[in-house]
C-alpha cells in the first residue's frame, strides 16, 4: 500500500466486535490512527475470548471473565447493533437500528455462524432448532448447557472435543457423535486419532464414530446404525460458516468467506475483511481460527496507520483447549522432505514432525508436554530442530550407551558370534576381519554382519594403539 | 565301539547340526548316518533365487555337505525316511533299509503349504522351495510374459525375483494390506510395495486367490483373484507359508505341537528320550519356527547335549530378517511390531517416503527392542547387533547411512 493511499484522518468503520474486531481497534489506538473508528456488534456484549468457551461451560471461569478489555477511548461502539447492508459507492453501511456511518475504509469482522449438519430432522418448518437441540458460539448459549443429564455431542473438530471434554468435567454422561473415523480427522493422522479416541474413552467418553443422527425425540438421538443414545441436550459442533451475507450482498468477491488478498483488501479496495469471515488467498481448509484472526487484525492496524509492513507469513497453531490432553497441531505436512514420528501407545504419547530442509514445517503432538513447547518454538522461530530428534520428542535425552562397543552382543546370528568371541579371537592372533572369520565363522551365514565384523575389528586395533600410546 | 546317531534330513539345520556334533564329539562317541531326501547334498536354500538366475549349482553349497573327508559321517541321498520303529530303535527307509540308532535327530525341515484353490494342482503350478522346483520352474518360465506368485512373503518376493530373472513379469498376490506382513508394519511394507512396483513387479495386496484356470490344453492359463481380477499366465508359483514335516510322528507314537511339528522341550528333545528334532519340523515348547537361525540354535544345543554338555535351555529366538531383491532392501529385527508390554516406536521417513525406518525402544525410550528397515538397510547388522541393548547414541546416528 502506498502512503498516498493513507490519511490518518480516515473514517473506519468495522462490522463486527469479536476478537478480531477487538485486537484491530485496540492495535489502531495504539499506532495513533486519527480518524474516527465505528464499531458496529450484534452481540449485547462486549468483544470476549470466544476461545474460552468452554471454560464457562464447565465452571472453571465465570463468564465475565472472559471479557476482553474495554475499547480504546474514543471509539464508537454500538452495541447490539447489526450491519445490515453495504452502499460501497457512497460509503455507508446501514444497521438494523435505522442508522447510517459514513466510511472511508469499511473493515468486515462479522465472524462465522455455527454450521449446522444437512439433517432433515434439525429443520423444522419455523426454521428454528429442535428444543434441546443447542449450538455453542455465544456467550448466550453456554448457559443452556448447566445440568447434569446426558448430554450428546454431534460434530468432530477441536470445539466439539473441548465441549465434549468440559461437559464431562462436569460429570455429565457425554456421546461423541461423529462421521468421520476419529475425532479431529481433518489435522490428524490415523494413528494420532487412534490414540486421542483411546483418551477420549479412557475418560468415559461414548465415542460413536463414522456414524450420523438419524432423530431425535424424547431424549434420545437415533444413528444410522440404529442405535439410541441418551440425549437430554444435544450439543451440535458441527463447524462454523463464515458469515458472508453482507458481503455477499454488497457485490463483493464470495464463496465460503470473503476473499481477500496478502494485504486483507477484497476486490473493493476501501473494504477489508479479517478474522473468520475472511478467506485469505492460500490453501483452502487453513486453520488457526483466533491465532490468524489476531494476526489478521494487527497486519491490517499497520497497514491502514501507513506502515509498509510485509503481510504476516501465518504459521497456523491449533492447540486443544483441555486439561485433560496435551494436543497441537502446527502447520501442515505438505512438502516435507523428512518425518519423524514417536508413538507411546503404552502412555498414550505420540508426535508426528514433518520437516522441511532440517525445520518444522508441520507437527502433530499429543501428551508430549514438554516436546510441544519446544517443537511450537522451534516452528514459530523457523528454527533447525536439533540432531537428537529422539531426544526432543521425549524431552530429555536417553540414556544412552556411548559408543563403546558392548562385549556380549551377538554379532554374528547364524554362528552364534558374540564381541567377546571374536576379542578372544583377536588376542589369539586372528587380526583382520578374514581370521575373524575364519577363527570364529562369524559372516559366513547369511552376510549380513560384515560391515559389523569390520567395525570390532577397527575397534581392537584402535584399542591397541590406545594402550601402546 | 561308537554309537549310532541317525539324522533324518539333511536341510541346512540337518548339515548345521551334523558339522557342529562332528566338531564336539572329539572322541568319535557317535558314527552319524545321514539320510537325505533329496538327491543331492544339503545347499543353501536361501539363495535359490541365485540358482533361478542362472548361478550354477556348486554356488549354493555348503561348506562340507558331501562329507567326502569325514569318514564318521555317512550321508545317504535320496533316501526317504518312512517309519520310526521306537520299539527296535529302527529307521525304516522307503528303498527298504532298516538303519537302527542309538540317537534319532529328526530335521525334516517343511513342504510347502499349497491353499486348496480351484485349480491349484494343474499343471503350471509350482512352489519354491528346493533345487528341484527351481529347475521346474526355469523350465516352465517364457520370457516377456506374466508369472503369477501367489504369497508375498520373503519367499513370495524371491520368487518373484527369480521369475523376473527368468524374463517374465511377475505379479504377486498377498491377502494381507502389504507385503511382508509378518516382517513389516505397514510403513514398511508400503515403502516395499512402492519401490517393487517402480522395478516392474506387480503387487496385489489385500485380495486373495479364488482360482486357477486351465486352458483348453487342461494347463494353468489364468488366476482369478477374489476381488474378480483376472491375470493371464501359464505359471504360477505358490509361496503360501510352509508346514512342518512332521508325518512320521503319529506312527512313532510322538506328539506334534497344535499346529504341527515334532513336540520338543527347550533342549529339542520329544518324549523319548533317544529322539530330538530340530530346525522347521520342531515345536520347541510347542512352537514352529521357519527360519534357519532359530534352526541353528536347536542343532547347535542338540549337539552338545549329544556330546555330553548341558546346555541351558533355549531362549526366545532371534527372527530378525533381512531381504535384498532387485535392489530393494528391507530388514525387520526382534521386536519389529512392538507387542512387548511399554514399548515405543521411533520412526523416521526420508527421501520423499523411499526410505524408512522404525526403532522399537522399550518404555524408558534408551533400550533397543526391535525395528524395520525399508529402502535402504545398511544400519541392519549394526542394530540387530544392539538387540537388548541401550542405543549407544541418537538414533540419527545409528540410522546414519539410512538417512
Amino acid at each position: 500500500m502506498s502512503d498516498a493511499d493513507v490519511d490518518t484522518a480516515e473514517r473506519i468503520v468495522v462490522a463486527g466486535y469479536g476478537p478480531a474486531a477487538h485486537r484491530l481497534v485496540e492495535r489502531l489506538a495504539h499506532r495513533g490512527h486519527g480518524g474516527a473508528v465505528t464499531v458496529l456488534g450484534a452481540e449485547p456484549e462486549p468483544a470476549y475470548q470466544r476461545p474460552l468457551l468452554t471454560s464457562v461451560v464447565d465452571g472453571t471461569l465465570p463468564s465475565g471473565a472472559l471479557r476482553l478489555p474495554a475499547a480504546p477511548e474514543g471509539v464508537r461502539l454500538l452495541l447490539g447493533v447489526t450491519a445490515t447492508a453495504v452502499d460501497r459507492e457512497r460509503r455507508l453501511v446501514h444497521s438494523d437500528d435505522g442508522r447510517s456511518h459514513p466510511y472511508d475504509r469499511l473493515v468486515l469482522a462479522t465472524g462465522a455462524a455455527p454450521r449446522l449438519p444437512d439433517l432433515p430432522w434439525l429443520h423444522g418448518s419455523d426454521g428454528q432448532l429442535p428444543a434441546g437441540v443447542r449450538v455453542l458460539r455465544t456467550l448466550d448459549d453456554t448457559a443452556a448447557l448447566a445440568g447434569a443429564a446426558p448430554v450428546t455431542v454431534v460434530g468432530g473438530g477441536p470445539l466439539a472435543v473441548e465441549a465434549v471434554l468440559a461437559l464431562r468435567r462436569l460429570g455429565r454422561d457425554v456421546t461423541l457423535v461423529h462421521r468421520g473415523p476419529y475425532p479431529l480427522d481433518r489435522h490428524l493422522d490415523p494413528r494420532a486419532g487412534e490414540l486421542l479416541s483411546a483418551r477420549l474413552r479412557a475418560l468415559d467418553v461414548d465415542l460413536c464414530l463414522g456414524r450420523t443422527a438419524r432423530a431425535y425425540a424424547d431424549g434420545k438421538l437415533r444413528l444410522d446404525d440404529g442405535r439410541c443414545v441418551a440425549a437430554h441436550d444435544v450439543l451440535l459442533c458441527t463447524g462454523a460458516a463464515p458469515r458472508d451475507g453482507l458481503a455477499r450482498s454488497a457485490g463483493l468477491a464470495v464463496d465460503g468467506g470473503v476473499f481477500v488478498d496478502d494485504e486483507l483488501r477484497t476486490d473493493d479496495p476501501r473494504v477489508h475483511a479479517i478474522g473468520d469471515c475472511a478467506r485469505p488467498a492460500g490453501p483452502a481448509g487453513s486453520y488457526g481460527g483466533h491465532t490468524t484472526a489476531w494476526e489478521q487484525a494487527e497486519t491490517l492496524a499497520l497497514l491502514l496507520t501507513g506502515d509498509d509492513f510485509p503481510p504476516a507469513r501465518s504459521r497456523p497453531v491449533l492447540r486443544l483447549r483441555a486439561r485433560e490432553l496435551d494436543l497441537v497441531r502446527l502447520g501442515a505436512p505438505d512438502g516435507a522432505d523428512e518425518t519423524v514420528v514417536l508413538a507411546d501407545a503404552a502412555r498414550g504419547r505420540y508426535a508426528r514432525l514433518s520437516l522441511r530442509d532440517n525445520r518444522v514445517c508441520g507437527a502433530v503432538l499429543l501428551g508430549l508436554d514438554r516436546a510441544i513447547a519446544a517443537v511450537a518454538r522451534l516452528y514459530q522461530r523457523g528454527e533447525p530442530v536439533p540432531a537428537d530428534r529422539l531426544a526432543l520428542l521425549l524431552g530429555a535425552a536417553p540414556e544412552y550407551a556411548g559408543e563403546e562397543l558392548p562385549g556380549d552382543v551377538v554379532v554374528c546370528h547364524c554362528s552364534n558370534v558374540t564381541g567377546t568371541d571374536l576379542e578372544a579371537a583377536w588376542q589369539a592372533g586372528a587380526r583382520t576381519p578374514a581370521a575373524l572369520t575364519a577363527a570364529t565363522r562369524a559372516s559366513t551365514g547369511c552376510g549380513s554382519c560384515g560391515d559389523e565384523l569390520r567395525r570390532w575389528c577397527t575397534e581392537f586395533v584402535r584399542r591397541e594403539e590406545a594402550v601402546s600410546a | 565301539m561308537s554309537n549310532v546317531l541317525v539324522v533324518i534330513g539333511h536341510g541346512m539345520v540337518g548339515h548345521r547340526f551334523v558339522r557342529e556334533l562332528r566338531a564336539r564329539d572329539r572322541d568319535r562317541s557317535w558314527r552319524v548316518v545321514v539320510l537325505a531326501e533329496e538327491p543331492v547334498p544339503a545347499y543353501d536354500r536361501l539363495h535359490l533365487s541365485e540358482r533361478a538366475r542362472g548361478a550354477p549349482e556348486a554356488q549354493l553349497s555348503l561348506p562340507g555337505a558331501d562329507f567326502a573327508s569325514d569318514d564318521g559321517v555317512e550321508l545317504r541321498l535320496a533316501t526317504r525316511a518312512v517309519r520310526i520303529d521306537r520299539e527296535a530303535r529302527e529307521v525304516l527307509c522307503a528303498d527298504g533299509a532298516r538303519v537302527r540308532y542309538d540317537a534319532l535327530v529328526l530335521a525334516a525341515g517343511s513342504r510347502p503349504f499349497v491353499p486348496p484353490v480351484p485349480g491349484h494342482d494343474l499343471p503350471g503350478c509350482h512352489v519354491y522351495r528346493t533345487l528341484a522346483d527351481v529347475a521346474a520352474i526355469r523350465a516352465a518360465a517364457r520370457p516377456g510374459r506374466t508369472g503369477v506368485v501367489v504369497g508375498g512373503g520373503l519367499l513370495g518376493l524371491e520368487a518373484a525375483g527369480a521369475l523376473q530373472a527368468l524374463g517374465m513379469r511377475p505379479h504377486v498376490v498377498e491377502g494381507a494390506p502389504w507385503l511382508m506382513p509378518l516382517q513389516l508394519d505397514e510403513g514398511g511394507g508400503a515403502v516395499l510395495g512402492r519401490q517393487v512396483t517402480e522395478l516392474g513387479v506387480a503387487p496385489h495386496c489385500g485380495v486373495g486367490l479364488k482360482s486357477v484356470d486351465a486352458g483348453p490344453d487342461g494347463t494353468a492359463s489364468s488366476v482369478t483373484l477374489a476381488d474378480g481380477t483376472v491375470l493371464d499366465t501359464s505359471l504360477v508359483v505358490f509361496s503360501t507359508g510352509v508346514r512342518p514335516r512332521d508325518e512320521l510322528a503319529a506312527d512313532a507314537g510322538l506328539n506334534t505341537g497344535e499346529r504341527g511339528g515334532f513336540h520338543v522341550d527347550g533342549h529339542c528333545r520329544t518324549a523319548d528320550e533317544r529322539i530330538w528334532a530340530v530346525g522347521e519340523c520342531a515345536a520347541v515348547d510347542g512352537r514352529c519356527f521357519g527360519l534357519v537361525t532359530p534352526g541353528y540354535r536347536m542343532a547347535e544345543s542338540v549337539a552338545s547335549t549329544l556330546t555330553g554338555e548341558t546346555p541351558a535351555p533355549l531362549s526366545d529366538p532371534d527372527l530378525s530378517t533381512e531381504l535384498k531383491l532387485l535392489g530393494v532392501a528391507v530388514a525387520s529385527f526382534g521386536d519389529a511390531h512392538a507387542r512387548t508390554a511399554g514399548a515405543m516406536e521411533y520412526i523416521h521417513t526420508s527421501g520423499a517416503g523411499d526410505r524408512y525406518a522404525k526403532l522399537v525402544l522399550d518404555a524408558t525410550g534408551n533400550t533397543l527392542l526391535g525395528g524395520v528397515l525399508a529402502g535402504d538397510s545398511s544400519s541392519y547388522g549394526r542394530l540387530r547387533s544392539l538387540l537388548g541393548h541401550r542405543l549407544p547414541g541418537a538414533p540419527e546416528g545409528l540410522l546414519g547411512a539410512a538417512l
